[in-house]
């Protein structure tokens, strides 16, 4: 079953003299349960498709649907609330609020939709034990460390229990030992609770992780890669593989 | 690029970006020149001359509305330079000299200030005309005014804003030598220094502020109780008062808040509301850098707003306070000057009259106070004391109903009124001649009905008319008034031409002989009187609390314009994982109303306790002068607090 399907996506930025085709006419398609990476040189237009299926920005032509509800025709606060029940994200930077500690940061998606506190409560317990952040449940964004924290913004992103989760980058400012906790993590969570994730990096590890990897190039979709049963190390080297044909500033993580 | 061409490109870019720095300064000028121009303008000055009102006041509030413009174009100047560190670091980054970037932004200043006091000059110079106005107005002098412009107020004007402007290069010059290339890389370092746990003392801290504004108020509201304030340490006392009150605001801005939201907020165990996200949590987090700007600008509105109050309620009172001292339009004594009556009606004049019989018992006020007040000395011994007949005062107030032995006191209000309360249901023993006479005092009431010159500020005791005839057998010796005529004109219109016949009754003559003799003013010259006096005062008053208002209203809004550039970062994150501009703004009216309502709230709830422990000495009403100050006051708070909410919409929604 496919939960998220964009067919002929195309965006063009600027006005008509400047105009700059940043997506030309992608399709995607993500099955339920899938770790889809999206892989490909600076100004590929990785954070721009992101974007346009997340819903936070509109594509100039084509159709996003999500669990088979069409975003284009969504008003600004229908986008935000469907954002809130059905989408996650995880952000290069975090994004947590510095006022809030580790706790209310996750909570924070309830703080508009109405969940009784115990079950919030009992899926905040299962979420921080399984991301291993229990400790610092009561302290602030700028007293834990970075993987920490990104651990937090994947807490929040998994609270809702959402249909897609996205991450944009999410090892991006991390070390190499908390980013490959993260993403053990991440992948935890995509096989024992089978949450989709959808995640744009150009850490090729990282990509490893994923159960599929899409390559992007000037806008466009360039080759896509399976893991099937291949180890992680096997993956690993069909990306590098992969990425070493498609040229370019592949390695710059 | 020139230089010049740098300046040119930076101050139109900066124009638009800090617009309101600029109107800021165009403001500035304009109150500064307006009122200088006013005070230095012909016909203003022969008006002031003509009414008798002393212009010494206008001084004094000249250098007054000079340090609030210095404070605030400052302030907006620093406020606005904070915003630029980036841009100065930048320009040293891309190898200019800290002298060049120095000489840069001078430069630009110079233009801005140039620009700006020739644009305020010329709103001076028309609003002064209106400011005129409304002081003749205020002053009931018919009379037109011309516009002439003043080289003095010019003189005055540049000379201000030039030291201004020296100060602020001098600021600015101390800026760049401090903005060093490494803060342009330690941008996050700031919310690490904001958010901070609670420690005992902060809580301790936070008690205090409340319990000092508390015991402020209460010392407020017993400060003229006579025990207190008569054992010599008013002023004292009103020391302890206001530095109370200061610091508490201070503690309350700095700690008490945080400790109250936190409160709030811990107790939700991390389930936090949209509210509780986007006002709470972040005013919480702001409160010690922005303490301080908040008890200023609580203390400047507390002041403003009071002193605004008070002249208010002189003014206001200026129409009870003649009539306080001059009942009837006009008040015969003794029958003295009825010829004035004879005159009326032969003009034609209608009027109505009432007459009272006048005479004086000796009454212990001792036996009327409460007894820890009767415990002060002042209160011993016997005074003399005005008595009418019932009947007489039936001719006010018809219903008023008096046993035998019963008796009332009235006219009494006011100071004393305030200061030493008298009880009613109390036997007293009042003496007329050598005969001692038992009487209940039924009540306390607060009629006027003689001139002042008899009642000599005392209450009257009113007794029945079987008393009074008795009392007045008893005097052997004649009192020095025994009737009172007062007059009351039935049309108003013909109020100009009675006060010309009244003319020359106006001084009642004691003696024939020695020609001594006091003033007896009609009502209307005192109520003219009360107003000249007064008017200046109030518009001087009037103009300044409007001046404190504009400069602590725009302070605020543009604190608030650089918190909402803060937050930018916040509401992207939370439009991000799905929170609606609509969702976020109903937090935003949150914090809005707490960054406007709570500094105008404890503004006003100061004024209120400072009005109301001392209103009494300025004039005879309270409520309504003091009801109309604050909602003028409040409703153009709200116009700054609609403003910032404006641009926070607009930082929401282009925050995705």
């Amino acid at each position: 079953m496919s939960v998220l399907v964009g067919r002929k996506i195309r965006k063009i930025y600027g006005k008509k003299s400047t105009a700059q085709e940043v997506l030309k006419g992608i399709d995607i398609e993500v099955s339920k349960g899938e770790f889809v990476g999206i892989m490909g040189p600076s100004g590929s237009g990785k954070t721009t498709l992101l974007n346009v299926l997340c819903s936070i920005d509109h594509p100039t032509e084509g159709v996003v649907e999500i669990n088979g509800q069409s975003l284009s025709g969504m008003k600004e606060k229908e986008l935000a609330k469907f954002r809130r029940e059905q989408l996650g994200f995880i952000f290069q930077d975090y994004n947590l609020l510095d006022t809030l500690t580790v706790k209310e940061n996750i909570l924070l998606p309830f703080s508009i939709s109405k969940l009784p506190k115990a079950a919030a409560e009992s899926r905040l317990k299962e979420l921080v034990e399984l991301l291993g952040i229990t400790d610092i449940l009561n302290k602030y964004p700028n007293e834990v460390s970075g993987g920490q924290k990104q651990r937090t913004s994947a807490a929040r992103a998994l609270i809702t229990n959402p249909t897609l989760v996205f991450a944009d980058e999410p090892t991006g400012a991390l070390d190499s030992k908390s980013a490959t906790a993260l993403l053990t993590n991440l992948e935890k969570i995509n096989q024992h609770k089978s949450a989709t994730i959808m995640m744009v990096t150009h850490d090729s590890v990282a990509a490893s992780f994923c159960s599929r990897v899409l390559f992007l190039k000037d806008g466009a979709i360039y080759t896509e890669v399976y893991r099937g049963d291949k180890t992680r190390q096997q993956f690993f080297q069909q990306i590098m593989n992969t990425q070493s044909v498609l040229g370019g500033d592949g390695y710059d993580a | 690029m020139t230089l010049s061409r740098l300046i040119f490109r930076s101050m139109r870019k900066n124009l638009k970006q800090y617009y309101l720095y600029f109107f800021a300064l165009i403001f500035s000028v304009t109150l500064c020149f307006s009122f200088t121009t006013l005070q230095y303008n012909p016909s203003v000055i022969e008006a002031l001359e003509q009414s008798g009102t002393a212009s010494t006041g206008f001084k004094v509030a000249s250098y007054i509305l000079y340090v609030i413009i210095t404070l605030f174009v400052l302030y907006a100047s620093q406020l606005f330079m904070k915003r630029r560190s980036k841009e100065i670091g930048l320009y040293q980054l891309i190898g200019m000299t800290k002298g060049l970037v120095v000489r840069l932004i001078a430069l630009e200043n110079i233009v801005l200030f140039v620009l700006a006091v020739c644009i305020g000059m010329i709103f001076g110079f028309f609003s002064s005309r209106l400011f005129a106005m409304i002081l003749m107005k205020m002053l009931e002098i018919d009379m037109v005014i011309n516009l002439s412009f003043s080289k003095e107020a010019f003189n005055q004007s540049v000379l201000i804003f030039a030291i201004l402007l020296v100060v602020i290069i001098l600021q600015l010059v101390w800026m760049v030598r401090r903005v060093s290339l490494l803060s342009l890389f330690s941008a996050t370092k700031q919310a690490d220094e904001r958010v901070k746990r609670f420690s005992i003392f902060e809580s301790i801290m936070g008690l205090l502020g409340l319990l000092l504004i508390a015991f402020g108020y209460y010392f407020s509201t017993i400060l003229f109780d006579v025990k207190i304030s008569f054992l010599n340490n008013l002023f004292l006392n009103m020391i302890i008062i206001l530095a109370s009150t200061m610091l508490g605001t201070f503690l309350f801005f700095r700690y008490s808040v945080s400790l109250i939201m936190n409160a709030i907020r811990t107790r939700k165990k991390g389930h936090l509301k949209v509210s509780d996200v986007l006002a709470i949590t972040p005013i919480m987090h702001r409160m010690k850098g922005n303490s301080k700007s908040l008890t200023l600008i609580t203390l400047l509105t507390g002041l403003a707003v009071g002193i605004m109050s008070l002249s208010y309620i002189s003014y206001y009172s200026s129409g009870t306070n003649a009539r306080q001292a001059s009942p009837y339009d006009y008040i015969l004594l003794n029958n003295k000057g009825t010829e004035f009556l004879e005159q009326l009606e032969l003009e034609g004049i209608q009027y109505e009259q009432d007459t009272y019989s006048i005479s004086t018992v000796m009454l212990n006020i001792k036996d009327l106070v409460s007894e820890h007040i009767g415990e002060v000395a002042i209160f011993e011994g016997e005074s003399e004391t005005t008595v009418v007949p019932l009947s007489d005062l039936h001719k006010i107030e018809p219903d008023v109903q008096l046993a035998d032995g019963e008796a009332a006191l009235t006219s009494y209000v006011n100071v004393l009124a305030e200061i030493m309360q008298l009880n009613a249901g109390k036997e007293i023993t009042v003496k007329a001649g050598e005969t001692e006479i038992p009487l209940y005092i039924t009540e306390i009431r607060e009629d006027f009905l003689l001139s002042e010159h008899v009642a000599q500020g005392s209450p009257i005791l009113v007794v029945t008319d079987e008393m009074f005839k008795e009392i007045q057998s008893n005097n052997v010796e004649e009192t020095a008034f025994t009737s009172q005529i007062g007059i009351n004109l039935t049309d108003k219109k013909d109020r100009e031409r009675a006060e010309e016949i009244y003319k020359p009754y106006e001084r009642y003559i004691v003696n024939e002989e020695t020609g001594a003799s006091f003033p007896l003013p009609s009502y209307e010259e005192l109520r003219k009187r009360n107003i000249t006096g007064l008017g200046l005062t109030i518009f001087v008053t009037a103009f300044l609390g409007f001046a404190f208002l504009l400069t602590t209203g725009s302070i605020l809004y543009f604190k608030q314009m650089a918190e909402a550039e803060d937050e930018r970062e916040s509401y992207r994150i939370l439009r991000k994982i799905g929170f609606s501009t609509n969702e976020l703004l109903k937090g935003i009216y949150a914090k809005q109303a707490f960054n406007f309502g709570v500094p105008l709230v404890i503004g006003l709830l100061h004024s209120y306790f400072a009005v109301k422990s001392g209103w009494w000495l300025f004039g005879t009403e309270m409520v309504a002068p003091l009801i109309i100050t604050m909602s003028l006051y409040v409703i153009m708070y709200a116009v700054f607090a609609v403003l910032s909410i404006q641009y926070y919409k607009k930082v929401v929604r282009e925050s995705l």
